[in-house]
């Protein structure tokens, strides 16, 4: 995902916002990381370019 | 901007390939779109719709449940989100395009599989509608418009009260008769 995708992201569950963590990156996008929400203490992954804000098992 | 293939192994046969329904929805949008719009598209698919407008806008952003979908749509160049809906998603957006499951299903006829996902649309074929109408006016900005496509199995004129009720007036703005009589409708929906 591209970094200005990054502003119109929310909590799937309670829509507040979210903290980016980067681990992979190239000139273009985000390749893997985490988007984490610290109000649910949920992290949901960006995985091969893709963010999944589907609900997570915890 | 086509991308590398990665190590998930999307099925296509998983995913719901352009069909009439798609090539409707894209030749309607990329008449509706504007070059200010931020466009979002719910159930994005193969990708169809989404890489054909990737130029014609200002942003774009797709969502599908399906990661086999996710990651075939991501691979032709569409900026994809995995959630429910747009549940992940925060607006405000000019323009909402959906080409949601509207087959009306019985519970004994489920199979489910991803396709199926992008096909069952309840008993009534209403039921994914009924979830989307109550998302959009958090997501849709003040003079924002919404495509939806529809068909006549769906029951449009239930849509459309389903419409009036959740604050939009609808205008029917394409429409294509289909293999076995169905016809395909898709709706301009605006707040009221």
């Amino acid at each position: 995902m591209k970094r200005e995708l990054y502003d119109i992201l929310c909590c799937p569950v309670c829509k507040g916002d979210l903290e980016l963590v980067v681990k992979e990156e190239n000139d273009v996008e985000i390749l893997t990381g985490s988007l984490i929400c610290h109000a649910c203490s949920v992290t949901y992954p960006i995985e091969e370019g893709i963010p999944n804000l589907l609900p997570q098992n915890i | 901007m086509q991308r590398s293939q990665t190590s998930f192994h999307a099925d296509p046969n998983q995913v719901y390939q352009p069909a009439e329904d798609s090539f409707l929805l894209l030749k309607t949008a990329k008449s509706e779109v504007k070059p200010s719009d931020r466009v979002l598209e719910i159930g994005v698919g193969s990708g169809y719709v989404s890489s054909g407008l990737l130029s014609s806008c200002q942003l774009l952003v797709a969502t599908d449940k399906n990661p086999h979908a996710a990651t075939i749509a991501y691979a032709s160049g569409v900026p994809v989100v995995r959630t429910n809906l747009a549940a992940g998603l925060r607006g405000p957006f000019d323009l909402i395009l959906f080409n949601p499951p509207y087959l009306p299903t019985d519970p004994s006829e489920r199979i489910d599989d991803w396709l199926e996902l992008a096909l069952d649309g309840g008993p009534s074929g209403r039921d994914v509608i009924i979830r989307f109408l109550q998302e959009i006016p958090s997501l849709l900005s003040s003079e924002g418009r919404v495509l939806l496509l529809i068909s006549s199995l769906t029951g449009p004129e239930e849509v459309e009260d389903l419409v009036r009720k959740n604050g939009f007036v609808s205008t029917p703005v394409a429409e294509e008769r289909v293999e076995g009589g169905e016809i395909l409708l898709i709706l301009r929906l605006t707040r009221c």
